[in-house]
């Protein structure tokens, strides 16, 4: 088959074009490697495949559940103030968020085993995540103040954020039991080169009528801010040494974590299959280069206090002083270095997939082989329609998306898998997946939320995901 | 083979068609942001029962300088704008009392003064503005401490309130706005 460049050229665009890819577009693609990745008990009939390093899997995702970039910066004529107050301070809550995913392989290859119904599949990989939820008490608090605010509580609880950095090896097996059930499972290294996480706050500040004064200001606060490897980056790019101790960190020179991911794909017949998988079950153990910060109390002031004659009898007394002395005494800032566990967000995808249309024979699977194990796999049908669902846990519990799929395979060259899924983000949220082999030559390109894409800045979501790789299904 | 090149070359028009636009945006607005919160919090509590009133040397029944590094405090004093100074003076003995709470610089040098007469049994209440509609907030910006005097108007040291725990209380707040873009 002979390609033209304007063709890889249109492809490589598309990459880039369609920008918005979601991972449930690369969930149950069984044509595409990676698609194992997120569920290792994924039918797979490749004899062996390789990434190429680097290209074989890149994925990004960006994400705001209650505002956009042209919610504030359109050129509307509106007050950006107006804009900032209505639409942001006051038009999200807490449970809106900013989160993002990078993800970028740079080793994966996987082999068929002495045993044929042994798919073994290895690499490493790099993963970002990072989400923040809106901390609307504190912007109320920052852009409005505490003045005629009396008794309201701006809670402490509304600071959740957590990110890491990530460097993934990773080991798995798939074995196809039976005609029907094929399950898998995936160990994995973590080698965190960054972490931090404030999850866990409790406190409020408030402004209450005086018991002695005007008023009295309250702050009780059980927060905490855990670090572990910001520290040593932040010495490395001083000493401009910064790409040597993040590659040291990603080479098991950082804080070590395990982590398991489990799948399976099951027929419940002929044309009919349930799959499942349950990623990222695991937790990293940071030890080293850790710095947290902690502030703990509860205390009250009225501003400066004197009562006398008591007051008066120590003539030197600063009471200012004093009370800053009491601020701190009872609510401590500290910082320590005490280890600590950090939980993967561990993710769940399952779906039901109902094929039909024309039988499509797989590669290497002609009725001349010999070939028995090849011949053991049910030929694909040129069409597939479905539903999803994914749920990854995070800091306010679990998320989840609904997605509904329709996929279309044109011989075993092409195919396309369209998507509509619905989550916190979005409701009209349309996505395009393309595979296409050429010979033994794999490449995928994957978006979503397409229809925001007329104006890419009002868009709350937005991701894209592409690959390559060389597979080969044997003789 | 041709077939499925029309395909994909389809699909990708398709996505072509999609091709993400961006409307114009006005990041410049960004340098019209204001954000000015106004932040509300006692300042000075001072409380003196009638008996010190009664045990006084002379009329001077409180002097004090009370250092109040808040003002001074660069956090403070690069940001405030504006504000209010709330005093509430309460005086429930049997004397007028007059109030005078000095505004004091870090070397001892007076800023600005207010003065306030109580009369016995009564509740005062003053706001003082201080920025673009009252005094200068260079008073504010300024002030490293407070002096508080409070006098028996009638020059004498006796009092004898029949009101219960008579004594002279004077409540202080502040309500600021701050610059903080």
């Amino acid at each position: 088959m002979r390609s033209s460049p304007l063709f890889f050229m249109a492809l490589f665009w598309a990459c880039f074009a369609m920008q918005g890819q979601n991972k449930q577009l690369l969930y149950d693609f069984t044509e595409i490697p990676q698609a194992a990745m997120i569920n290792p008990g994924m039918e797979m009939d490749f004899q062996w495949y390789g990434g190429f390093p680097g290209l074989s899997g890149v994925m990004l995702q960006a994400g705001s559940s209650g505002i956009s970039v042209n919610d504030i910066f359109a050129d509307d004529g509106l007050d950006i103030n107006d804009k900032v107050r209505n639409r942001a301070v006051f038009g999200m809550d807490a449970r809106d968020e900013l989160s993002g995913t990078l993800q970028v392989e740079f080793l994966n290859f996987g082999f068929r085993g002495r045993n044929p119904e042994l798919f073994y599949s290895a690499g490493m990989y790099l993963e970002g995540d990072a989400i923040g939820y809106w901390f609307q008490d504190y912007a109320i608090l920052g852009f409005e103040g505490n003045a005629d605010r009396l008794n309201q509580r701006f809670d402490a609880d509304h600071l959740k954020t957590r990110g890491e950095l990530v460097n993934v090896f990773h080991f798995g097996i798939n074995k196809k039991v039976d005609r029907d059930l094929v399950i898998g499972a995936r160990a994995k290294i973590y080698s965190s080169i960054f972490d931090f996480n404030s999850t866990r706050n409790k406190g409020y500040f408030v402004t209450t009528e005086g018991e002695n004064n005007i008023y009295a200001s309250t702050l009780s606060a059980d927060m905490a801010l855990r670090t572990s490897g910001l520290n040593a980056l932040y010495d490395a790019w001083e000493e401009d040494d910064i790409a040597r101790t993040a590659i040291k960190r990603a080479l098991f020179g950082g804080n070590l974590g395990l982590g398991l991911d489990v799948g399976f794909t099951y027929h419940l017949n002929e044309q009919t299959v349930l799959t499942g998988s349950l990623l990222d079950v695991g937790l990293i153990y940071h030890t080293n280069d850790i710095r947290n910060f902690t502030l703990q109390g509860t205390e009250t002031i009225e501003g400066v206090e004197v009562i006398l004659p008591n007051s008066f009898e120590d003539p030197d007394t600063d009471f200012w002083e004093d009370l800053v002395d009491d601020v701190n005494e009872f609510m401590p800032y500290e910082e320590n270095s005490d280890s600590y566990v950090a939980f993967r967000p561990t993710k769940l995808y399952t779906s039901l997939r109902y094929n039909f249309g024309e039988q499509i024979p797989r590669w290497g699977n002609c009725e001349c082989t010999t070939n028995a194990f090849r011949r053991s796999f049910r030929s694909k049908f040129a069409n597939s329609v479905g539903g999803q669902l994914y749920m990854i846990n995070r800091p306010r519990g679990p998320q989840a998306a609904l997605t509904a799929f329709y996929l279309r395979r044109l011989g075993n060259v092409l195919a396309v898998k369209g998507s509509y899924t619905i989550d916190k983000f979005s409701y009209t949220n349309l996505g395009l997946g393309l595979n296409l082999q050429l010979g033994p030559v794999n490449l995928y390109a994957m978006a979503d939320n397409l229809l925001s894409y007329g104006n890419l800045a009002d868009s709350r979501t937005a991701s894209f995901q592409f690959g390559l790789n060389i597979i080969s299904w044997g003789g | 083979m041709k077939s499925i090149y029309k395909n994909t070359i389809g699909v990708l028009l398709c996505c072509a068609s999609l091709f993400s636009c961006v409307e114009e945006q006005d990041f410049g607005q960004y340098d019209e942001l204001n954000i000015t919160p106004i932040l509300e919090a006692s300042m000075l509590y001072v409380e003196a029962p009638e008996s010190l009133v009664n045990d006084a040397a002379d009329a001077e029944v409180i002097s004090r300088n009370f250092n109040f590094d808040a003002f001074t405090s660069d956090l403070f004093s690069e940001r405030v704008i504006d504000g209010t100074i709330t005093y509430i003076a309460e005086n429930t003995t049997s004397k007028q009392m007059d109030f005078r709470i000095e505004f004091l610089d870090v070397n001892g040098n007076l800023l600005d003064v207010e003065i306030f007469a109580v009369d016995p049994g009564q509740v005062y209440q003053r706001d003082i503005a201080y920025g673009s509609a009252g005094e200068s907030i260079e008073i504010i910006k300024n002030t490293s401490s407070l002096r508080v005097t409070a006098t028996n108007a009638t020059g004498d040291t006796e009092s004898v309130s029949n009101l219960p725990d008579p004594k002279i209380v004077l409540k202080s707040s502040g309500k600021f706005r701050m610059r903080v873009k």
